[in-house]
């Protein structure tokens, strides 16, 4: 497959895992802070076509189920009271990217019984709608403190590469000290040392800024040996021999040549700076409840009792899988166009 | 020998920017270990004063750190509020509890990827290598959260494994052969979990150098010498590439204390890990501050130790840094 | 009449690499003195590491020299601030040697001829694009071809880009550093009559850098010939091609290839 081909395919996937993120009001059945307390922890309900007597129904539906006779925690369908399924029904009210309400929902039952997909969690909600609310934060968290330290590292290792001297040497001294660092602890620690009870959204905030702060020292490196090698290109020389300001120069010529490295290194970044988010909350250091993220739906898990008898409050930690994988895809495929079109021409400045 | 006393004053210089980083840090901390204690309607304020006193916090920062470092030349690296003792031992204890994890882990894995990668590399292209190399693909795109969470889960649903600590109740009372079998099955979880988060990228780095080196030349005049094939993928190839690799097992030395963080949080496993963060939390300076050296200590030892290894194994190195 | 430039005992150095002894400077630019009257051409011959091109960046004021002066309509160039040097600037214009690194690949032909219009900030947008157009027509490059990228063009349309470029501002000086040089032969044969048809019409003055003896007798009215950071001959173009005094200046003409006389007789078979 040709590289253009190649990037789009992996454009496509991510768009769509997006896409169903973003609009997980309508892929959600219910509101993911409505609780049912009469129903909490119960397993991941299958969907039938055919019922206990053997007929086949074209409407997908669902038994309610109700526990088992004598225990706690196991529960059975209750195959005599089949509730179909409905599709593009009207549920709770949402409001798609935060603008357009909606009641629209992609599938949904009648409101006497709750289609728990992916089991509910201690308060009975829906573990399914949370999880694709959760994604809402934790993508988004990702996205932004991608985008914090991008800009970071492009502002220093354009600053870094074009004037040189001392604030090159100190800008660099500092980026060997971030990159030494694990990142986790530099993650951790500069985290934890901010307030620790903050509203959600300030939390949110401090998660997007810490994570920004962590990893501005890789994409400055590229950005500064760009910036260091197309100065001295003779279109800049020309540039400047018009009576060309420095900014125009960073701006006009040489920001664009450090695009194809940002781009690249956005695609590597995001998926682990979503993972910083999931690891933040799950240690209760990220978003807090009850704000839903991938990371603080894992959290519950790190008691013994969750972990033996509700095994379902796993699977939020498989969803940023598709994530990963199409990231991964997209930065691979970026990085074999990058070194199939060599920067040529590069003669610079020779001494004749 | 230039070369190496350069490299050591870079780490040492590292290591100087790290501790003044996390001291600052500190500084910045809004509340520390004794808020907590001030809250506490059973211990008087003057008590919190005395303490706060002898543990210096008053002082400037400055002071502080040039207090601190003093006391790091005697070897002791402070007291821990929480824990009610020096940090020394307590960080020991920890370190020698992580190290037994990663260095077992960091030891299957080499061991496991060597061979992989190499007879992957010899066979490019072939079924085994795409086998491998989707296996790898798959295990990547998996973080080692994931990874640790669904190893515990499985642990847990099937009962093989115990899950979490070090050892079980009753340690002490087991015959020497009970004991080792108790610690094992304790670390296969956690080890497992190690190994897999780093064995992907281990393998296809192994196999990237070594299908490269296989490429060159003098390889196939080696073949042509009719060097046997096991012989000539360890002892030719192998070497060629060793290169990178050396600087990669370097840097998995480096990485020796603060690699298993995720793991050991989520295993429960009492290394450095959980105690640092429990201590960040609990805003126990003393403990972080030692912990994160102590890490940093590895890192650059490990980053040494792979130069000094790459100036053994390859001559040309020799030759650049001796001809500066 | 003054000369348009003069340049005396210019000196540029270079401290060396870190591992060397700190005594140790290159010296780029030892001493060069030369004289430019308004609308002639002075070809400068040297062989590559002579300080040809550091001699063209210190004259546009691109570079600063470590000693010397230069005095441009009899201004010393060095004594003015910032300011006015980039007041001066487009009185003195560079045509570079590779034109794939001179223009900005990505940019089209129209956009790299109006730059020097948008970064003296004067101009209206339309007006930009009528003067780059008037510039581009003026040296050959075909209205359809304006809006192709650079890298979309041949060698030859990208150095009238760059020459066109260069006139933008209406300079008095263009200097000129191996300009020719990566050029096929009847290509360079195109630009040297474009060039000098360009300096009758519009009173232009020319410093053609070249190290090929052939292309210098065909353009220029005096020649120096450099070495070593140094002038080492000058004068009128006939004197220097007939009788070359300087030791380099032989080795350079003799390695110019000539054509043989036989060849003359061919043509005329």
């Amino acid at each position: 497959m040709t590289q253009r081909r190649k990037l789009t395919r992996w454009l496509i996937v991510l768009v769509c895992l997006h896409g169903v993120v973003a609009a997980a009001g309508f892929f959600a059945p219910y509101d993911p802070v409505e609780q049912d307390r009469e129903r909490p922890y119960l397993p991941p309900m299958r969907i039938h076509l055919i019922d206990a007597h053997g007929h086949f129904h074209p409407r997908p539906f669902f038994y309610p189920l109700r526990q088992r006779k004598g225990s706690f925690d196991q529960y059975e369908e209750d195959t005599a009271s089949a509730v179909p399924l409905h599709f593009f029904t009207r549920g709770a009210g949402y409001r798609l990217l935060r603008l357009v309400p909606s009641r629209l929902h992609l599938f949904g039952a009648t409101a006497a019984a709750r289609i728990y997909l992916l089991g509910s969690d201690a308060y009975g909600r829906d573990q399914l709608s949370r999880i694709l609310f959760g994604g809402q934060v934790s993508l988004l968290a990702g996205l932004l403190g991608a985008g914090v330290t991008l800009f970071l590292g492009a502002l220093i290792g354009m600053v870094a590469g074009y004037y040189g001297g001392w604030r090159d040497d100190l800008l660099m001294r500092a980026a060997e000290l971030f990159l030494a660092l694990p990142w986790l602890y530099l993650l951790f620690a500069l985290r934890a040392f901010l307030p620790l009870t903050v509203s959600p959204l300030e939390a949110f905030l401090l998660v997007v800024v810490v994570t920004g702060m962590v990893g501005w020292a890789r994409p400055a490196r590229l950005v500064r040996g760009v910036v260091l090698s197309v100065k001295e290109l003779d279109f800049v020389r020309a540039a400047r021999g018009f009576g060309a300001s420095d900014l125009y120069l960073l701006s006009s010529h040489i920001l664009p040549e450090t695009a194809s490295v940002l781009l690249t290194q956005a695609a590597i970044l995001v998926p682990q700076f979503v993972l910083a988010e999931m690891t933040l909350s799950f240690l209760g250091l990220g978003v807090p409840e009850p704000m839903s993220s991938w990371g603080n739906l894992l959290a519950s898990l790190q008691q013994y009792s969750v972990l033996v008898s509700y095994w379902w409050m796993y699977l939020p930690a498989l969803a940023i899988v598709p994530f990963f994988l199409g990231y991964l895809g997209l930065a691979s495929a970026l990085q074999q166009r990058s070194s199939a079109y060599k920067i040529d021409g590069e003669s610079g400045w020779r001494p004749t | 020998m230039r070369y190496f006393l350069r490299r050591m004053l870079h780490a040492v210089f590292l290591l100087f920017g790290v501790s003044l980083l996390t001291f600052l840090f500190s500084a910045l901390t809004p509340g520390n270990y004794f808020d907590e204690m001030r809250l506490n309607p059973q211990i008087s304020q003057a008590t919190v004063a005395a303490l706060r006193a002898q543990y210096q916090l008053d002082r400037p920062l400055p002071v502080r750190y040039l207090h601190w470092l003093n006391a790091v030349a005697h070897g002791e690296l402070g007291f821990s509020f929480a824990y009610n003792g020096p940090v020394g031992p307590l960080l020991w204890v920890r370190a020698r509890n992580t190290l037994l994890l990663t260095i077992t882990a960091m030891l299957l894995a080499w061991l496991l990827a060597l061979p992989l990668g190499v007879w992957s590399a010899s066979r490019l292209g072939g079924a085994p290598d795409r086998i491998l190399s989707w296996t790898t693909a798959t295990l990547l795109v998996i973080p080692e959260l994931v990874l640790a969470l669904g190893l515990l889960i499985l642990a847990v649903r099937t009962g093989w494994f115990p899950t979490g600590g070090l050892v079980s109740v009753g340690f002490e009372s087991m015959s020497p052969l009970q004991k080792l079998h108790d610690l094992a099955s304790h670390m296969v979880l956690p080890v497992t979990a190690l190994v897999l988060g780093t064995l992907p990228m281990l393998v296809r780095h192994v196999r990237a150098s070594v299908a490269e080196a296989l490429q060159a030349p003098f390889l196939r005049a080696a073949v042509g010498h009719g060097i046997p094939r096991t012989k000539l993928l360890y002892g030719y190839a192998l070497r060629a590439a060793a290169n990178p690799l050396i600087s990669l097992f370097g840097f998995s030395v480096g990485t020796l204390l603060s690699g298993s963080l995720l793991v050991e949080v989520v295993m429960s496993w009492p290394g450095v890990g959980p105690l640092l963060v429990e201590a960040i939390l609990a805003r126990d300076l003393f403990v972080v501050i030692g912990g994160v050296l102590l890490s940093m200590i590895f890192l650059v030892c490990g980053n040494l130790l792979a130069d000094a290894l790459l100036y053994w194994a390859d001559p040309r190195i020799r030759i650049a840094a001796s001809a500066k | 009449m003054q000369p348009l430039l003069r340049v005396e005992n210019l000196a540029k150095h270079y401290a060396a690499g870190r591992s060397a002894p700190s005594k140790d400077k290159i010296a780029a630019l030892d001493g060069v003195s030369l004289s430019i009257p308004a609308r002639t051409t002075l070809a400068l011959v040297g062989e590559s590491g002579s300080g040809k091109s550091t001699l063209a960046l210190c004259i546009a004021c691109l570079e600063h020299a470590t000693s010397g002066s230069i005095w441009f309509e009899g201004i010393d160039v060095a004594a003015l601030d910032k300011n006015q040097q980039r007041l001066l600037r487009p009185q003195i214009q560079l045509v570079f040697q590779d034109p794939a690194s001179s223009l900005n690949p990505r940019w089209t032909a129209l956009e790299i001829v109006s730059e020097p219009f948008f970064v003296q900030g004067r101009f209206s947008k339309q007006e930009r694009s009528d003067k780059a157009g008037t510039w581009l027509d003026r040296v050959g490059i075909s209205r359809k071809m304006v809006s192709q990228r650079a890298d979309e063009l041949s060698g030859g349309q990208k150095q009238r880009l760059a020459i066109a470029r260069a006139l933008a501002l209406e300079p008095k000086l263009i200097i000129l550093d191996e300009a020719l040089s990566a050029l096929d032969c009847s290509v360079q044969a195109q630009i040297s009559n474009l060039l000098l048809e360009l300096q009758s019409s519009l009173g232009l003055t020319y410093l053609f850098i070249t190290h090929d003896f052939a292309m210098a007798a065909q353009l220029a009215d005096e020649i120096a010939v450099m070495d070593h950071g140094r002038i080492v001959e000058s004068g009128p173009a006939e004197k220097i091609l007939s009788s070359p005094g300087h030791g380099a200046t032989r080795s350079l003409l003799a390695a110019t290839p000539r054509v043989p006389k036989t060849h003359s007789v061919l043509v005329n078979y």
